[in-house]
């Protein structure tokens, strides 16, 4: 792996500044069944092609932010905090 | 030998060469200086041991592998002659000349394709005896141990806007167009000058320059070249040169091309990475052998093999040479050989009506070599024509063969961009590029000079251009479309042969010269199934020798595609994968002093000057023991300690919603945390599983100081902010401040008595009892004073801004004097600490480990609101404890192994994680995972330690002070 993601603060650097933190998936409340506790905690999905995920910008700024990245090129497609993703 | 003028004086130096000397002209290669010594034997082949000699003079064949002052596997035609080399041939016994190993020559009948897996698996009790064996005849070269490595292996990262692959008329004009359009370039070349294989083709290069003059005098009628200049070699080569936005690395291979436009380069010992924003391929092609009878011949050679050895090597050819060709390459070399001295015997040339002609040279047209005559050196050529007869032998010395091209492209393929193969060039060509990555030249098939210089000026600009407007994903590169059209303009007599192999012959037929695969080899191999060019591979272990199939991947996709009925285009290729060359692996493994990373505490050169033993914790380095281990356990137990612990996470949160975050990081509760109280804490994750601990000191209403341990630091601050991430709306602040402070443990029954002496502060137990947390001035400096005790004392945890970390450090020592403390090691603190069954995350616990079977139950509150982890906790709390983290007291006085196993009726129970010897229990103590059933007090588990099972009584209680009276006096 040696593509380089755009930190909204930093700018672009190589991957090995990052770590990657999964898709984002919602976290089941108390009343969750255990199968979807299970799925939450041990089921992850391998997509081939584009996805959003987390990415921290772990060797500079400790920024946690989103990625668009289609898992097949390692093609960056976009990059954003995740506040501005919800608005 | 100087080529900037003729007056310089070659210098000759000498060298050796299998224990006898050879004399070279300085700047000559090994290679070049053996052929003119008469040394035509370099190396033995690798599975027959038959004699080889040079073949391509250009690093891209096996023939010329030696080793070269100790270092194995060295191509002597790229190394140049230096005085008083050592340089012994390889795979060879007793000597090249005379090779007794030859004999499996003769045996090659009980060395059929894939021999290895057909003879050499039964009977079983063979193996040993067959491995043996093949371990000493099979390898390449012998690592001398003593000799290590000369010079320094290094790395070097650079960046560029364009990087152009390969200084040849392509690689040349792309960087020259890129640069003078505004860009940043980088020129890589893998010779020692730029120019490609022009250098080594003064004919070719002569007639650029005669055709520009045309060009420019009538430009007008020319209408492609009026947006394009061509300028003359020598002239380019100075632009590029001296031109200020260029920057060239030659004698540098690019052996990898990854994703993001980043080369790996290899120059020497060194390893270049380059990150470029562009990337231009203008890698060429090398010259591909013929696949005949005997092919494989001392005396047998690639036309640019030749031409290196003529022109830049300046050595001759003495006796007659035969020229196989299909192309105007066979005339022109044939030609200059002539002009060398070289008596022609004949241009033996495939096809029946060549544009071309030589004077004087005796021409057999639609005619091709069956077979090399000679058993150490070329004595002869079969000829006949392309159906196979009548034949007719000619005496010669050498046999040069000019039969087309094999396209470098491999780092297009290992970038992912899309090749076809053509059949009207007989050459893969690209269909669609990757974003930012172009080819240009004769990897595009435009091997006309004047084609190949505007296919780089188009893809230079190109490359430039797009650094100002990003193309799309998928977008046709303007040079593709160029070069495509050109192509198409190619004149009918260009249209290759598609010639790889001679027709009939019974004697071996060399597809792969690496690997000693001919073509019956192939075809065999093909008959038992392995028809997929990739299954081939593997099988015949064809392209899988020292050059990465560069001399064999055509042809022996060529005989594959013939024999199984197919196009080669339907063939295909097998996958292009890094490394595109062979790498020593001192260039992989080589230095990068300035990556790795060494931290050291405000207090590190104060424990170097006392005489520490320091060890590494992650990236710091920690004093394990001063004098020891006793002196400072005792002094902690009966008098004062100090130890250094800066190395703690330390993170500050402030925020109204810090009680909320906390309440639902930690599965214990911190709502009823009162201001100038600190308590310990676990973080698990959502499945329940112990991540590390530390404490949680409440110094303000909404004003948090946390330590994590010392190896999860970086992973806890983190783990904080992805929470924090996803809720934005919080209002929690944080900052770390790990490396803010500096932080110390003063633990023992005197360390009131110490501490009283640095501050006015009121540090009796009604101010400030166990778990207190303030902040005052010790020694003059303002610190976060803790009352914890991580080793079972009475002991205060002091945390002061970093550049007062030794001022303190040393008033504490200063203050304690008069009661004998003694600064204390991690060594002493491990077996404080597990006296008091304090278990260390990550040590004693694992990925499958909750704080529920980590004995730390109290902990979890399942009655508060949503935490992480809850759920799990919870399900893991109703399903019941299976294994369970216990202390233990072993019978013997033995100290077992880490990880040592727990067994539970012969059967596998548990493991050790902790152990060690106990001074307050005299004997050895420890932590363990048992299963639940045994893990009640008194039970005896067996541990095992070296074979033999030891009792040991599971105990509930701490083995130190089990009530806790000294923590809180
Ligand atoms: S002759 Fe040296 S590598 Fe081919
Ligand atoms: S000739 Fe080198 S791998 Fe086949
Ligand atoms: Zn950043």
């Amino acid at each position: 792996m040696s593509f380089q993601i755009d930190c909204p603060n930093c700018g672009c650097r190589p991957v090995w500044e990052y770590h990657y933190g999964g898709t984002p998936r919602q976290r089941p409340d108390g009343s969750a069944t255990e199968r979807q506790w299970a799925e939450y905690l041990y089921n992850r999905p391998n997509i081939a092609g584009e996805q959003t995920e987390w990415w921290y910008h772990r060797s500079a700024c400790k920024l946690w932010f989103l990625v668009r990245r289609d898992t097949r090129t390692n093609q960056v497609l976009e990059t954003k905090r995740f506040a501005s993703a919800t608005e | 030998m100087t080529s900037e003028s003729g007056t310089t004086q070659p210098e000759s130096i000498e060298f050796e060469f299998d224990g006898h000397r050879v004399h070279a002209e300085s700047g000559q290669s090994v290679a070049g200086a053996l052929h003119a010594a008469g040394e035509h034997i370099v190396s033995r082949s690798f599975k027959y041991h038959r004699p080889r000699g040079l073949l391509c003079m250009s690093g891209r064949c096996p023939n010329c592998i030696c080793t070269v002052d100790g270092t194995p596997n060295v191509r002597i035609c790229t190394q140049a002659a230096k005085p008083g080399m050592v340089v012994k041939s390889q795979n060879a016994w007793p000597s090249v000349k005379f090779d007794l190993l030859r004999i499996f020559d003769k045996l090659h009948r009980f060395m059929p394709v894939g021999f290895y897996y057909k003879r050499m698996y039964k009977p079983r009790w063979m193996w040993p005896v067959w491995e043996k064996f093949i371990r000493r005849i099979a390898g390449l070269g012998t690592i001398n141990r003593e000799h290590g490595a000369e010079g320094v292996y290094d790395k070097q990262n650079l960046f560029t806007d364009v990087a152009v692959i390969g200084g040849g008329l392509a690689g040349l004009n792309a960087a020259l167009a890129a640069a003078d359009a505004g860009v940043t370039v980088t020129l890589i070349d893998e010779q020692s000058e730029l120019g490609g294989h022009l250098r080594h083709d003064p004919d070719l290069a002569e007639s650029i320059i005669s055709r520009n003059a045309l060009a420019s005098g009538s430009s007008a009628s020319q209408p492609d070249a009026s947006a394009f200049r061509l300028i003359s070699l020598s002239d380019l080569i100075r632009r590029v040169s001296e031109h200020p936005a260029i920057t060239v690395i030659s004698s540098a291979g690019v052996f990898g091309c990854y994703e993001g436009n980043y080369l790996g380069i290899q120059q020497g010992q060194r390893m270049i990475r380059l990150r470029a924003a562009q990337v231009i391929v203008a890698t060429g092609c090398w010259e591909r052998p013929l696949v005949f009878e005997n092919n494989d011949l001392p005396g047998v050679m690639l036309a640019s093999g030749a031409q290196r050895l003529l022109h830049l090597d300046h050595c001759q050819f003495p006796g007659e040479a035969v020229v196989v060709t299909d192309n105007a390459q066979g005339y022109r070399v044939a030609n200059q050989l002539k002009a060398a001295g070289t008596r022609i015997t004949a241009i033996v040339d495939v096809r029946d009506n060549p544009p071309e002609s030589a004077d004087g040279i005796r021409t057999f047209r639609g005619h091709t070599i069956i077979s090399a005559n000679g058993s150490r050196h070329v004595s002869g050529a079969v000829i006949a024509p392309l159906a196979g007869h009548p034949k007719q032998t000619l005496s010669c010395r050498w046999i040069v063969q000019a039969v087309g091209f094999t396209p470098a492209n491999s780092l297009l393929y290992q970038n992912g961009c899309k090749l076809r193969y053509d059949e009207s060039v007989d050459q893969a060509v690209v269909i669609q590029h990757v974003p930012s990555m172009y080819s240009a030249g004769a990897v595009n098939a435009l091997h006309d000079p004047r084609d190949a210089a505007l296919d780089g000026q188009h893809a230079g600009l190109a490359a430039a251009e797009s650094l100002r407007s990003p193309r799309l994903c998928g977008e046709t590169e303007p040079s593709i479309a160029e070069a495509t059209q050109r192509r198409g303009e190619r004149k009918e007599d260009s249209v290759p042969s598609c010639h790889y192999v001679s027709p009939s012959g019974a004697k071996k037929k060399f597809v792969c010269l690496c690997e000693d695969v001919t073509e019956k080899d192939i075809c065999d191999a093909i008959d038992e199934g392995y028809s997929n060019i990739e299954t081939l591979k593997r099988y015949s272990t064809v392209s899988m020798g020292p050059c990465q199939g560069k001399m064999c991947q055509s042809a022996s996709i060529a005989i594959c595609a013939r024999h199984n009925g197919q196009s080669i285009a339907e063939t295909g290729v097998t996958t292009a994968r890094p490394p595109e060359q062979p790498l020593p692996l001192g260039v992989l493994a080589g230095r990068a002093l300035h990556f790795s990373l060494v931290r050291r505490t405000p207090m590190n050169a104060w424990h170097e000057k006392a005489g520490a033993k320091m060890g590494d914790a992650g990236n710091w380095k920690r004093p394990q023991v001063y004098s020891s281990v006793d002196q400072e356990y005792e002094a902690v137990r009966q008098r004062a300690g100090v130890i250094d612990v800066s190395t703690l996470g330390k993170i500050e949160l402030r925020g109204a919603d810090v009680v909320k975050f906390l309440e639902f990081i930690y599965p214990n509760r911190f709502a009823n945390l009162k201001v100038g109280r600190v308590r310990y804490g676990v973080i698990c994750d959502d499945a329940g599983i112990l991540l590390d601990d530390g404490t949680i000191a409440r110094l303000g209403d909404d004003r948090f100081f946390l330590t994590t341990t010392t190896g999860n630091a970086d992973a806890i601050d983190s783990w904080f902010r992805w929470w924090l991430a996803g809720r934005p709306e919080w209002d929690v602040r944080m900052t770390n401040v790990s490396g803010s402070y500096a932080a110390m443990n003063l633990a023992g029954p005197r360390s009131r008595e110490v501490l009283k002496k640095l501050t006015d502060a009121d540090l009796s137990s009604d101010v400030m009892p166990y778990l207190a947390a303030s902040e005052c001035q010790i020694a003059g400096v303002s610190a976060i004073v803790l009352r914890i005790g991580f080793v079972g004392e009475l002991g205060y945890e002091i945390h002061v801004p970093s550049q007062f970390g030794l001022h303190v450090w040393e008033a504490i020592l200063e203050a304690g004097r008069e009661f004998s403390i003694s600064p204390f090691g991690l060594e002493a603190q491990r077996v404080l600490r597990l006296e008091k069954k304090h278990l260390l995350p990550g040590i004693d616990t694992d990925a499958l480990s909750n704080p529920l079977e980590a004995d730390l139950p109290w902990i979890v509150k399942l009655d508060k609101d949503d935490f992480i982890g809850k759920e799990s906790l919870a399900r893991a709390q109703q399903r019941g404890d299976r294994n369970k983290l216990v202390g233990f007291r072993l019978s013997e006085f033995v100290v077992p192994d880490l990880a040592s196993l727990v067994l539970c009726d012969g059967k596998l129970g548990g493991r050790i994680t902790s152990c060690g010897y106990s001074p307050a229990v005299g004997g050895t103590i420890g932590l363990a995972w048992v299963p639940a059933n045994l893990a009640r007090n008194g039970e005896t588990i067996q541990i095992q330690v070296n074979g033999r099972m030891i009792p040991a009584v599971v105990q509930d209680e701490p083995f130190y002070d089990p009530s806790g009276s000294k923590l809180k006096s």
